[in-house]
């Protein structure tokens, strides 16, 4: 009888003290469901979800304080692939955080541009480039095409330029190559 | 040793034989059309004007991408625009060109190359000027020459490529029939380059002319000419290897790692008119052949030139002809004949109009395994391309696929496969840049976040201490004017005390 209390209590202390050691060894640091809903959002830092960028949103999903379906930028594809992650029924795109756009970039015409730097405070991923007062301009492969620049501009000097494909760029069309 | 084959491809007839292989110099083009993209790398820049007057081989386009050449100009004249023009490519979308119109006198501009005394030229000097003058791989795929040579380190074989790239091209063997002095001389001249104990020029069994003409011409002991088996696929740098040496080169890598240089034929004897000749590239051999044809013909044609400007040299059987780039497997069909043919264009088929057929379902007769000259297992990259699941293709080695159509040819059932696979090449392509660009922008989206958040609590420190030492200064102001109130205090009564006194 005694025996036995004191194997199993030495067990357990032992056991105990491995799962402890295991849990502070190997501790996952931060959360990685919410690294998992990021790396599916198109990180276009927009905040047309009503969020300050695409991480923040990815936490409120996590939560559970946020909807699935309000990134326009995602598409109907991103609602579906984050609906996959999280074996939830997927739900038609929000329209009222906004509709899908083509893939765009942003350019400021830099005749009009006074320098006020306001879009450069807008430009969630720093690709503006200027100072007071000088001419501004777009670092093309930078922009994400949030449009946060656009509505700040005073002198409404910046336009949107859709990406056209080039000849490196052309993807084929699957039903046009379906059929022969 | 080498049993001169490899598993897979196909023989092929050359559907459209001729007698005898003719070589025809093209007219001059009134106007030529040379587009500024190259198959890898960055756009050219422009470095001439509109209504400025260029000579032949005048530079008039540069870069600073390491894969890309400069764009010389093919014909003397005036450049007439710089726009977006048709461009022989499968996606038929424009493409910046340069447009030069001729003045019919084709006066050409001085290059200085390295001579005939070549040999006391440095290697790396003349890798340089191959660059420079232009030249891109002849066979069909246009990768820079320069970059191959560079990446031959302790190269042992040279081998000179003179397997047609595909059944019914001819301008190799016409090229090999005519300039065979140039061939010899151009692989000399690389031999000094890559530094190479011994060179193979590979020909096809059924080139016996050229083989003779070769054979005739060499006196070089280090040069051997190697024939072998007729068949498709031959001409892929990977597969000709295998074939001649044996050596097998593993899935990603390239043949500069096992010490092997390929070049095409042309390549070579481009690379001869640069260095001896001092002629930068400026034109090439085209085949046009095809079932609308009535005598299949070599044509030396300057680059740019329109495929109008070449097909209407040639005899038609009737008047309604479709036009493909390439071969009749890996070719592209060109709708507007304004194209202009390019350093790629090896030939131009003209066929008569033909019923495509009906694609049916695939029925798994795996044929399509069997030719596959890489070893792919195209029946199951199929299923994985048509779903859009990259992944997975990727496992099933998708890019080692070198879209040789041997595939699409055996198919009972008539299924473009090589065309799902440039799909899904391309899909994975454009998955890969998606994915940089948004890794980029989440990174710079932190950056920013942590960069407002410093500044944040810099700017909060910097107030603290601000306020501190202000705070420190009015104390000492406090401390400093109890001493001066002291001091005027003391003056004070010392002047009452001896006021008293007096």
């Amino acid at each position: 009888m005694l025996d036995s209390v004191v194997i199993f209590s030495f067990l357990a202390l032992a056991l105990g003290l491995i799962l402890g050691y295991a849990a502070i060894r190997f501790k996952v640091k931060g959360d990685p469901l919410i690294d998992q809903i990021d790396a599916i959002l198109p990180q276009t830092q927009c905040g047309q979800c009503n969020y300050a960028g695409c991480r923040p949103y990815a936490t409120a999903i996590a939560k559970g304080e946020a909807q699935i379906n309000q990134c326009p930028p995602g598409g109907q594809d991103g609602v579906d692939a984050l609906a996959e992650l999280l074996d939830v029924e997927t739900l038609p795109l929000n329209e009222e955080h906004g509709e899908t756009k083509e893939d765009h970039v942003v350019y400021i015409d830099e005749k009009l541009c006074i320098g006020c730097t306001l879009c450069i405070q807008a430009c969630p991923v720093d690709a503006i480039l200027g100072a007071s007062k000088v001419m501004t301009t777009v670092i093309a492969e930078e922009c994400t095409g949030c449009d946060l620049c656009i509505p700040v501009c005073p002198v409404d000097c910046i336009y949107v330029k859709n990406i056209e494909p080039t000849l490196n760029t052309y993807v084929p069309n699957l039903a046009e190559v379906a059929h022969g | 040793m080498a049993d001169f084959s490899y598993q897979g491809g196909i023989v092929i007839p050359n559907p459209y034989p001729v007698k005898k292989v003719g070589l025809v110099q093209a007219p001059l083009p009134d106007k030529v059309v040379l587009p500024l993209q190259q198959r890898i790398g960055e756009q050219a820049q422009p470095c001439v004007k509109v209504g400025e007057r260029v000579l032949t081989g005048q530079v008039i386009a540069v870069t600073d991408d390491a894969f890309c050449v400069p764009i010389h100009a093919s014909i003397s004249g005036t450049v007439v625009a710089i726009d977006q023009q048709k461009v022989p490519h499968k996606s038929g979308l424009k493409s910046s060109c340069i447009i030069i119109e001729s003045d019919g006198k084709d006066e050409w501009i001085e290059h200085q190359g390295c001579g005939v005394d070549f040999l006391n030229c440095k290697p790396s000097t003349m890798v340089d000027y191959i660059q420079q003058s232009g030249i891109v791989g002849l066979g069909g795929a246009g990768f820079p020459t320069h970059t191959k040579l560079r990446r031959a380190k302790e190269c042992h074989t040279l081998i000179v490529n003179g397997t047609e790239c595909e059944p019914g091209v001819m301008c190799d063997d016409a090229l090999m029939q005519n300039y065979p002095k140039q061939i010899i001389h151009g692989i000399e001249i690389l031999l000094h380059i890559c530094g190479a104990k011994r060179a193979i020029i590979a020909v096809e069994d059924d080139k016996k002319e050229a083989y003779k003409t070769l054979l005739e011409c060499n006196n070089n002991e280090k040069i051997s000419i190697q024939k072998i088996p007729y068949k498709y696929t031959s001409g892929a740098e990977k597969l000709l290897i295998k074939a001649l040496l044996g050596i097998e080169i593993p899935s990603g890598g390239y043949a500069p790692e096992v010490g092997v240089v390929c070049q095409n034929v042309a390549t070579v004897k481009a690379i001869f008119d640069a260095v001896i000749d001092n002629r930068p590239l400026v034109s090439r051999l085209v085949t046009v052949t095809g079932s609308a044809i009535k005598e299949p013909m070599n044509y030396e044609v300057r680059l740019g030139a329109s495929f109008e400007h070449i097909v209407s040299l040639s005899q038609y059987k009737q008047d309604t002809y479709t036009v493909r780039m390439g071969g009749m497997m890996m070719g592209i069909d060109v709708d507007d004949l304004s194209a202009p043919i390019c350093k790629i264009t090896n030939a131009i088929f003209v066929n008569q109009p033909d019923k495509q057929p009906v694609v049916k379902e695939c029925i798994r007769c795996s044929n399509c395994n069997t030719v596959c000259p890489v070893g792919l297992l195209p029946q199951q990259l199929y299923w994985f391309a048509k779903s859009e699941n990259i992944k997975k293709a990727e496992q099933y080695h998708l890019s080692d696929c070198i879209e040789c159509a041997c595939c699409n040819y055996v198919c009972p059932s008539h299924i473009p496969l090589a065309d799902y696979f440039a799909f899904a090449k391309a899909l994975k392509r454009q998955q890969n840049t998606d994915e940089f660009k948004t890794n980029r922008a989440r990174d710079r989206f932190e950056y920013r976040e942590y960069r407002l958040e410093r500044n944040k609590k810099e700017r909060a420190e910097m107030m603290a201490e601000k306020k501190r030492a202000l705070k420190e200064k009015m104390a000492k102001d406090k401390a400093q004017k109890a001493k001066i109130d002291a001091a005027i205090k003391r003056v004070g009564q010392a002047k009452k005390d001896k006021s008293d006194a007096g």
